[in-house]
């Protein structure tokens, strides 16, 4: 018998890394889960390799754009006939800068990619949710939530605002048998650090991508990267019964890295 | 097979509350345990409770004594070899007051209870698990060790000198496979908060029942957390998926805590 037999998960950013880690937990948990990603191409590779089974489907859409994440909340519950756990995971940064050099584009698509998204699903799961008084909320933050590198001030600035929003909404709807949590993961080497971490690297003055990626080993006290499984672990409490008087809490995965 | 199987817990004041709540999980996801208690005969009946006795061990210790403490720790080793997970779960405070009342005798009293226990049995059984490349410290804490409230400052201060520690361990021991973790929860009605809460709840101003009713308008939830839920993440900390969390202060609080 798993955790979250019988419960219905969405994931924004679901076919690969952290998402994809949180998903495979769900499932071996005995949860029906529907991922999600832009591209069909990735998320029918992604159902292939998970078993595609009929307890996972695939939703394309950018969290950047409010009507495909509106449409993955109401894709899960038309799908599954509810949503019981909301992971709103999605997130990065495109071409990032110093606040000097920082575009407006490049501003507006952090805030819509880390913050815009992570409301536009709370908002639209929390409406399903509240009438039925039980739901999970799972926003994947970052311990950018909590701190500040040079470099990628539009990262820790709607990192830091999602933590805000969690704690909030937590308030909100604290005895409503729905809980809205974060989870603070330190550096995890995913594609999309993979694929932006040398600009990124650049950016915030370092010599190289490995550099980047020593700085955030460093600042740990286990001086290494974490890893999706660890943060998977974290997403399954949260989301199971065990974890329903956790809410609005800031769960660090991140190897002693935070100071608080 | 669970996710300690294999593994070998000490958990402090085991016997009753939340001790005892982390003891059954634990025995669950198949660790064998040691629990500590003051009272032989509630430690008998934990153990006869639990109904595992190849599994689970008492040792009557005083968490407020040194040699009770390093003893504990020495004992868990001789019955089942090694430990692996330690829980410094003993703790609370008693003959509360505002600072301006404060005895000497309540403060060192707490500090005895909560830090210097937890320093004791810590350090005991820290050279074996470095040794090994293994381990697990999970401090009990508590939403006073993030917060203050007035009238039990002991209580406060101890628990945030726990987490103090707790930081500064984890730092010391970030690459040796040892995590130091500390829980946080909010009130949690044990016997432990039975016994002791009216006397702080007076020296706070209030009845008892005020008192309880001052943690849970506080949390988002509006109700006191239960056992269990620090049992799971009491869990999670204490398996090998765990490695990536240390030096944390985990709120188990229901939306309580600020950070």
């Amino acid at each position: 018998m798993g955790k979250l037999e019988g419960k219905v998960a969405c994931i924004t950013g679901g076919t690969r890394s952290i998402g994809r880690g949180m998903a495979e937990a769900f499932l071996r948990e005995g949860a029906r889960v529907v991922v999600n990603g832009r591209s069909a191409d990735k998320g029918q590779q992604c159902l292939v390799e998970m078993g595609a089974s009929d307890r996972v489907a695939f939703f394309a859409g950018d969290a950047t754009k409010q009507s495909d994440v509106e449409g993955l909340i109401d894709f899960t519950i038309d799908h599954f006939g509810h949503l019981d756990i909301c992971c709103l995971n999605s997130g990065g940064v495109a071409q990032t800068a110093p606040v000097a050099q920082m575009s407006d584009e490049e501003w507006k698509l952090e805030i819509d990619w880390n913050l815009n998204h992570v409301f536009w699903g709370m908002r639209r799961a929390l409406q399903h949710m509240i009438p039925r008084t039980s739901g999970r909320i799972i926003v994947t933050s970052s311990v950018e939530g909590k701190l500040g590198k040079p470099g990628i001030p539009g990262y820790a600035a709607t990192k830091h605002a999602v933590n805000g929003l969690v704690k909030a909404a937590a308030h909100e709807v604290g005895t409503l048998g729905i809980t809205v949590n974060s989870i603070l993961p330190g550096l995890i080497e995913t594609d999309i650090v993979r694929a932006t971490g040398p600009a990124s690297a650049a950016m915030m003055g370092l010599p190289s991508y490995e550099a980047m990626l020593d700085l955030f080993a460093q600042e740990s006290a286990i001086k290494r990267l974490n890893t999706v499984e660890e943060v998977a672990a974290v997403a399954v409490l949260l989301a199971s019964d065990a974890g329903r008087n956790m809410t609005g809490t800031m769960f660090p995965v991140d190897g002693g890295t935070m100071p608080y | 097979m669970g996710d300690l199987s294999g593994r070998v817990a000490v958990v402090t004041g085991g016997s009753r509350g939340i001790g005892r709540a982390i003891a059954e999980a634990f025995l669950a996801e198949g660790a064998k345990v040691v629990i500590t208690g003051t009272n032989a005969d509630k430690g008998a009946h934990a153990l006869h409770e639990l109904n595992q006795p190849d599994d689970t061990h008492f040792i009557q210790a005083d968490a407020k004594v040194r040699e009770d403490c390093e003893r504990a720790i020495d004992e868990a080793i001789a019955r089942f070899g090694k430990v692996d997970i330690l829980v410094n779960n003993a703790g609370g405070a008693s003959n509360h007051a505002p600072v301006a009342d404060l005895t000497d005798e309540a403060l060192d009293d707490a500090l005895r209870w909560n830090l210097w226990s937890t320093f004791w049995c810590s350090r005991r059984a820290l050279k074996p698990m470095i040794e090994r490349g293994w381990g697990r410290i999970i401090n009990m804490s508590s939403v006073e060790g993030k917060v203050g409230k007035p009238g039990i400052s002991i209580y406060v201060t101890a628990k945030h000198a726990v987490n103090g520690l707790t930081k500064a361990m984890s730092k010391e021991l970030g690459t040796t496979g040892v995590t130091v973790n500390a829980l946080c929860p909010g009130v949690i009605e044990t016997d432990i908060v039975r016994a002791e809460g009216p006397g702080a709840a007076e020296a706070m101003g209030l009845t008892y029942e005020q008192l309880i009713d001052a943690f849970t308008h506080e949390s988002a939830t509006k109700r006191v957390m239960e056992v269990e839920d620090v049992a799971a993440v009491a869990v999670l900390l204490a398996s090998d998926v765990g490695a990536g969390i240390t030096g944390s202060l985990i709120s188990i609080d229901g939306g309580t805590s600020p950070y």
